[in-house]
């Protein structure tokens, strides 16, 4: 009796759960956060990881602090009457094709060091150039510039989910067709060009896309949010994966998987989706590197101990024990 | 038919944006087909003159021919015929690229977008790896390969590719006996089968001046050219290595003594 009494009171507990659900799903700023989600997660999986296989995951900031300039930009020629058509998101877009021109002109010879550098510069000067322009731009609008640091999922326009969707859907398209083109330039710039290919197009045509792509995404939900996810994921599949196709996968599934977590987080208490997810993202390397630790330790001990395979499980198992608490206690 | 030259260097000078004076006063012209290394120390301009040969670097002054093409005028043409190991050390290892698609690339590189790989590519593909016997390593990660291996796989992936021309950077690099004498052997057995140049870089003439046909000295000029015999030549390696240089001869074989070399039979 008593069993069957808490199943029927767990089952009307999950219906309960169910329709809360439901209700949250019809409301359209929670189905714009998280088709949001979903399309910043492509976003990840395509540009993010190819910056981080360029070694570039440092302009992802870059580029999304030059949105915030470019922003500041436009507000300004707006309100000054300057330029009265000058959308703040045209600034946001040029100042980013701006980081990935100096980035790439940097690195044309292939090396990573200089385009970090490049990076670097560009972020300040579109950092200095925002602040120059807050001044002259009425105090009512300056808000709007800091929408672009912080931002807010739960805060999409039809038309920003709209903007979002086709940079996504360009985006595969892209990484469709020139993922091996991209590849190449990442692995060997001069035997790419060496063997005919137009390897400095396709180091233009990445940084560029990569570039617009991040400006629309942080005007969407924000410059945390977009550094936390196009960075951190990428950084950690390409830790663990050892397939090119499953660092895609992986990159959007953590992505994705931190967003909704993010979302569902607000709900349940208030905080910021984009600070949770940004977290849970960052937690996902650390894991990452946790997990690659001990799988290298594992491996050295069953190298030079194959007497003591029984110690070694135990101390796995303890060890997958303790990391799995640790996952949960987030 | 009229002597086609693999190259045709005049007056050649090049000049890194620093300043730097990698190479002056390069003159030489080596006969095709060939097998032709490039000796010369670290910093001798080895590689500087093979990127220009590929126009990835403009001289400054007087210009190469690659199979008569211009270096700077016609590269489009020259990329062609080409297939290019440069230093193991300029491949990238962020990527998780499988070693297969390192021997790939030297035929989807010459392919117009989505560049697909046909059954005829991976067959030559799996072809290349297995004359440096590295076929069991096809799906293997290649940023996970030690140095060595990770070399023969770039030999490999010039053996695999289609053009005339082959140009390895410094394929013997950090590579043991075995290796060395694998990728060697790989080469030549190629050249026999095949009507293609190759042109080699290396610290170290002795593994390869049984095979080499022309030798070129260089010390950010040219010191010598001609073949390995000619090149064997004590006051020649003296100007290129320094007066620790030497040339024995044992029982009628010549061997070449450098701080860059062991010590090894010359035929
Ligand atoms: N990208 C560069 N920028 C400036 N100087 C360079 C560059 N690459 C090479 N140099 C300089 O040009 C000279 C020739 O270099 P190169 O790389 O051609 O030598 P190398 O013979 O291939 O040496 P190694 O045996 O070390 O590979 C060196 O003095 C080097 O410092
Ligand atoms: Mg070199």
């Amino acid at each position: 009796m008593r069993d069957t009494d808490t199943v029927l009171h767990m089952i009307q507990e999950l219906i309960a759960i169910i329709d809360l659900l439901i209700q949250t799903l019809s409301v359209p700023f929670v189905q714009r956060a998280l088709i949001g989600a979903f399309l910043i997660a492509v976003v990840a999986s395509t540009s993010g990881t190819f910056l981080v296989f360029r070694g570039l995951s440092f302009m992802t900031s870059g580029v999304a602090h030059a949105a915030l300039g470019g922003a500041a930009l436009g507000l300004f020629l707006q309100h000054s009457g300057l330029v009265p058509w000058f959308d703040p998101i045209l600034g946001a877009l040029l100042f980013s094709v701006f980081v990935a021109l100096v980035t790439g002109y940097a690195g044309e010879t292939g090396m990573t060091e200089k385009m970090e550098v490049a990076v670097g510069v560009s972020f300040a000067l579109s950092m200095s150039i925002a602040v120059f322009l807050m001044y002259y731009i009425p105090p009512t609008q300056v808000p709007q510039i800091w929408g672009y640091l912080i931002g807010d999922i739960l805060l999409l326009t039809n038309f920003d989910v709209a903007l979002l969707a086709v940079t996504a859907i360009v985006l595969v398209l892209i990484t469709l067709i020139f993922n091996k083109e991209f590849i190449y330039v990442s692995v060997d710039m001069e035997g790419s060009i060496a063997h005919g290919m137009n390897a400095r197009a396709y180091h233009y045509l990445m940084l560029i896309t990569s570039a617009l792509a991040i400006a629309l995404a942080t005007k969407a939900v924000g410059a945390i949010l977009v550094y936390a996810i196009m960075v951190a994921p990428a950084a950690a599949a390409s830790e663990l994966i050892k397939s090119i196709r499953g660092i895609f996968i992986a990159v959007f599934v953590i992505a994705l998987v931190s967003e909704l977590m993010g979302l569902v987080a607000s709900f349940t208490f208030s905080a910021s989706p984009s600070a949770i997810a940004g977290i849970l993202a960052a937690f996902s390397y650390v894991v990452a590197m946790q997990i690659k630790r001990l799988r290298n330790r594992v491996s050295i001990n069953l190298d030079t101990l194959p007497q003591h395979d029984e110690e070694v499980n135990h101390f796995l198992l303890d060890a997958l024990d303790a990391s799995a608490h640790e996952g949960y206690d987030h | 038919m009229t002597q086609q030259f693999l190259f045709e260097v005049k007056d050649l000078a090049v000049k890194y944006p620093n300043g730097e004076l990698a190479l002056y006063n390069v003159n030489f012209r080596i006969e095709s087909p060939t097998f032709m290394a490039i000796v010369g120390p670290n910093g001798s301009g080895k590689s500087t003159l093979l990127k220009t040969a590929l126009g990835l670097i403009k001289p400054v002054r007087g210009q190469v021919k690659v199979l008569g093409y211009d270096s700077v005028r016609e590269n489009k043409k020259i990329r062609k015929l080409v297939r290019y190991v440069p230093q193991r050390d300029r491949i990238g290892l962020s990527v998780p690229l499988k070693v297969k698609d390192i021997v790939l690339m030297s035929r989807l590189l010459k392919k117009p977008p989505p560049r697909f790989a046909s059954a005829k590519d991976k067959e030559m593909a799996r072809d290349a790896l297995k004359r440096v016997n590295m076929a069991d390593l096809w799906d293997r990660p290649f940023p996970e390969l030690s140095g060595g291996q990770r070399q023969r796989v770039l030999v490999a992936r010039a053996l695999a590719g289609d053009g005339p021309i082959l140009m390895l950077d410094e394929p013997l690099a950090g590579t043991d006996h075995e290796s060395q004498d694998m990728i060697v052997e790989a080469l030549g057995e190629y050249r026999n089968e095949h009507e293609v140049n190759i042109v080699m870089v290396t610290h170290d003439l002795n593994p390869i001046h049984t095979l080499v046909q022309d030798v070129l000295l260089l010390k950010n000029t040219v010191v010598g050219v001609g073949t390995p015999c000619d090149m064997m030549n004590t006051e020649l390696l003296e100007k290129v290595y320094g007066p620790t240089a030497r040339v024995i001869e044992y029982a009628g074989h010549r061997y070449c003594v450098t701080h860059d070399s062991g010590v090894d039979r010359h035929y």
